[in-house]
């Protein structure tokens, strides 16, 4: 039995620690659902193109993959070469796994015709980081059963925070202010997804040393196969591509030999850009080391669509 | 098992239900396999090395209270050799052995000792200074020597300090394990505010701020004069709200089950000089290192200059004592130097502050006092924070050059800094200045109270940083 101080009584703590409960859960409820109205009214921003990926997106060509999809797979020219229509879900530092869970809604809702999946190099490299950024998700956890192992995958407790009306919008609270304004639609202007970039670089260009990269996640791994697997049994062309570096690399990225080796396995095209001579030091197609500007961009869609064979023409 | 999961919430729960369920005689039982638990849920290995120093200081404690003369003495430079040992091989050793080799490559010889590839045991300078205490103490003749070896153990064990602090000494703590804590609701909602206000400094304040600071200080050489300028000021917030709020869990937790911790922390950004800010920030660490290094040295009672060397000696320590770093020795001879400054200049301070006649306007005068405080208190963290020495002398002369734009990785985590920062200047003003004053989180209402705890845990869950990680004192 526990033991009392004579002057406490356990039944006013425990009223007075439902009185707590009840009114953390009010607020809870009440500033939750008011955050998930306003997060879903948004009509630009990142927030604002995940849920019209995971929700609206009903275009025959879909692109997946994290900035370099975003900056680099124009859809406009994907569009206007293929004849088919083209939407870009990529997501800025998004992890494989975020792409997996994506592509799990899309499925849900309609069979694209083809799937383009941006691959970098690093792809499977260990990085806590990774997991964190599944944060994006959370707010589709509730209406959507098929992300859940997905976001299962940032923490044993997900589930229970996941009681939280709000704690799917931590965070969130300014996004979804500026979404909700004509100011966002200014600074995330976009083409189906497609955020191109203007500006060309102009560092000191440097080498890139695969040779120091840490090991391979496995759970990474495991999601980029299950991407394949759903796609393979969905019967959607596949292409998986891995888009060009300004810089030259020493040794081999390990992500990408072994992103190759399971698309073999499931004879799924992966076309590798990564040290394409036509591209490598060559500052005026880039923005920066990894992500091409929109000369570059036009250069390389023509070139990866007449590869695919997928042009109309 | 950090505080801010929910591994510590079930725990905790369990353990202080266990608690007040158990008779008093078994309780010390549950607080120790608690603890164990508790410290074994970081490495299991290492409680080899918590149980190592609990044993000899345990045993030490019995032959230092049963001898006579010199035998004494010697018995308290063994237990202190083998803490301070333990400390230098988990801690120091690679860190001795670099210098070393340094020196030999400077003679063209090189350095045939070999590296340790070991992780440093959590909150090793934590509980061995808290070890040494009670040794010290017990030689001292103001403790007696424990007999009860679980007791004692839980002493250097008991889970809500034992990985960050506070410092307890054995007077304050050892016997509250003997009282018999009685539930108390009072105590518990104390306790569980304390928490609270804990979780909020640590979630909403540090670890919002640590995503900047980290932005910019992980990249010191991209980043502009203006950036690095506002990471050392958030990073000066971060430090003291991730330190103090873990402190602040430590005290609530152990107020709950019906032990009082010592204090920590009193809100050292309103300090009005270096010397004050000591008085108020690591208080546990600031008392022991006065009491069993300052002290011992001869303190004050010397002549001046010899209180300038020892408080020079006592920062240098203190800096070592946080890591074995030389950016850490820096840190710490820079703060000596400010209290040794102090003191050269004092007269001349107070002739400067009569001639400009700003002793009329005391507001005005306090308000610069807490600012050039916070100012040159903030500018040594650039040593505490940046990874080597060779990137704190960079910080220091790109913020000089008051050059160049704000680093922006996104105007939310800017926005949701600067309202963290003001939250807790809010609250913190409020109690250092209007303590008996209005108060929301005393308010005599218990719907007032509650209304604002419960917003509390709100903010915690609409701003708060859940990917933040462990603590930084934790390294320690």
């Amino acid at each position: 039995m526990i033991q009392f101080n004579k002057n406490s009584s356990f039944k006013v703590f425990l009223l007075k620690l439902l009185a707590f409960f009840i009114t953390v859960y009010l607020l809870d409820f009440v500033i939750g659902q008011s955050l998930r109205k306003f997060y879903y009214k948004q009509e630009s921003g990142y927030d604002y193109l995940t849920t019209y990926s995971i929700d609206k997106a009903k275009a025959d060509i879909m692109v997946f993959g994290s900035s370099r999809a975003v900056n680099i797979f124009n859809t406009k020219i994907f569009e206007d070469s293929t004849g088919l229509t083209c939407f870009n879900t990529g997501r800025y530092g998004e992890p494989i796994f975020y792409h997996y869970a994506v592509l799990k809604s899309v499925l849900k809702r309609y069979q694209p015709k083809i799937i383009i999946l941006s691959f970098d190099a690093g792809n499977f490299s260990k990085n806590v980081e990774a997991y964190d950024r599944l944060t994006a998700l959370l707010p589709y956890y509730k209406d959507h059963p098929e992300i859940r192992p997905v976001v299962a995958l940032k923490g044993p407790y997900e589930k229970l925070k996941m009681i939280s009306n709000i704690y799917p919008y931590n965070s969130l609270l300014m996004p979804i202010i500026t979404g909700n304004t004509a100011y966002s639609k200014k600074k995330y202007p976009h083409i189906n997804g497609f955020i191109p970039i203007k500006r060309t670089f102009a560092g000191p260009l440097q080498t890139f040393d695969y040779s120091k990269e840490t090991g391979l996640d496995t759970v990474k791994i495991n999601s980029y196969r299950s991407f394949i697997q759903d796609c393979v049994a969905a019967n959607i062309e596949l292409h998986i591509v891995c888009p060009p570096y300004l810089i030259h690399a020493i040794g081999t990225d390990r992500s990408i030999i072994e992103g190759k080796r399971i698309a073999a396995g499931y004879n799924i095209s992966f076309l590798d850009y990564s040290r394409d001579s036509f591209f490598i030091d060559k500052p005026q197609l880039f923005a920066d080391y990894r992500h091409l500007n929109e000369t570059g961009v036009a250069l390389f869609s023509n070139k990866v669509i007449k590869e695919m064979g997928i042009s109309k023409l | 098992m950090i505080f801010n999961s929910f591994h510590f919430l079930f725990f905790f729960v369990i353990v202080t239900s266990l608690y007040f369920t158990l008779p008093q005689n078994k309780r010390w039982i549950l607080l120790l396999l608690g603890s164990c638990y508790f410290y074994m849920a970081f490495v299991p290995i290492y409680i080899l090395i918590l149980g190592f120093t609990i044993v000899v200081d345990y045993f030490a404690g019995i032959s230092i209270e049963n001898a006579v003369g010199k035998r004494r003495k010697f018995l308290l430079v063994c237990s202190l050799v083998a803490n301070i040992g333990i400390l230098c091989i988990f801690k120091y050793y690679n860190f001795i052995n670099t210098n070393f080799s340094f020196l030999l490559h400077g003679f063209g010889l090189t350095n045939p000792i070999p590296y340790l590839s070991i992780l440093l045991p959590i909150g090793l300078s934590f509980h061995t200074f808290q070890a040494m205490s009670y040794t010290i103490e017990v030689y001292r003749g103001k403790q007696k020597a424990e007999r009860h070896f679980g007791i004692y153990s839980l002493y250097v064990m008991f889970y809500p300090q034992l990985v960050a602090g506070p410092i307890e000494r054995p007077q304050n703590l050892l016997q509250q394990f003997r009282e018999k804590h009685k539930f108390d609701s009072d105590r518990v909602f104390e306790g569980l505010k304390i928490m609270i206000w804990g979780l909020f400094k640590k979630l909403v304040v540090a670890d919002r701020l640590g995503i900047y600071v980290s932005g910019a200080y992980n990249n010191v050489a991209q980043q502009d004069g203006i950036t690095l300028i506002m990471a050392t000021i958030f990073f000066s917030f971060q430090v003291y709200c991730d330190f103090s709020g873990y402190s602040d869990i430590a005290i609530g937790a152990a107020k709950v089950m019906g032990f009082d911790l010592m204090k920590n922390f009193r809100r050292p950004i309103f300090a009005k000089s270096t010397g004050e800010f000591w008085k108020r920030w690591h208080i546990s660490l600031s008392t022991w290192f006065k009491d069993y290094l300052y002290f011992p040295l001869g303190g004050s009672r010397g002549t001046m200059m010899r209180t300038y060397l020892n408080l020079m000696i006592v920062f240098t320590v203190s800096g070592l004592w946080h890591g074995a770093n030389w950016t850490y020795i820096i840190w710490g001879g820079i703060n000596g130097f400010y209290l040794v400054f102090a003191l050269v200049t004092k007269k001349y301070r107070e002739k400067f502050d009569s001639l400009t006649g700003i002793t009329k306007f005391p507001r005005v005068h306090l308000f610069l006092q807490i600012v050039v405080t916070f100012g040159l208190i903030t500018f040594s963290r650039v040593f505490f924070r940046a990874k080597t020495f060779d990137d704190a002398v960079l910080v220091i002369k790109k913020m000089l050059t008051f050059k160049g734009s704000i680093f922006n990785d996104g105007t939310a985590i800017i926005l949701y800094s600067f309202f963290a920062i003001f939250f807790l200047l809010a609250v913190e003003f409020k109690r250092e200045f209007y303590a008996g004053s209005f108060s929301l989180s005393h308010h005599k209402n218990f719907w007032v109270r509650n209304s604002y705890y419960s917003l509390l845990i709100i903010l915690i869950i609409l701003l708060g940083v859940f990917d933040g990680g462990q603590f930084i004192y934790f390294q320690f």
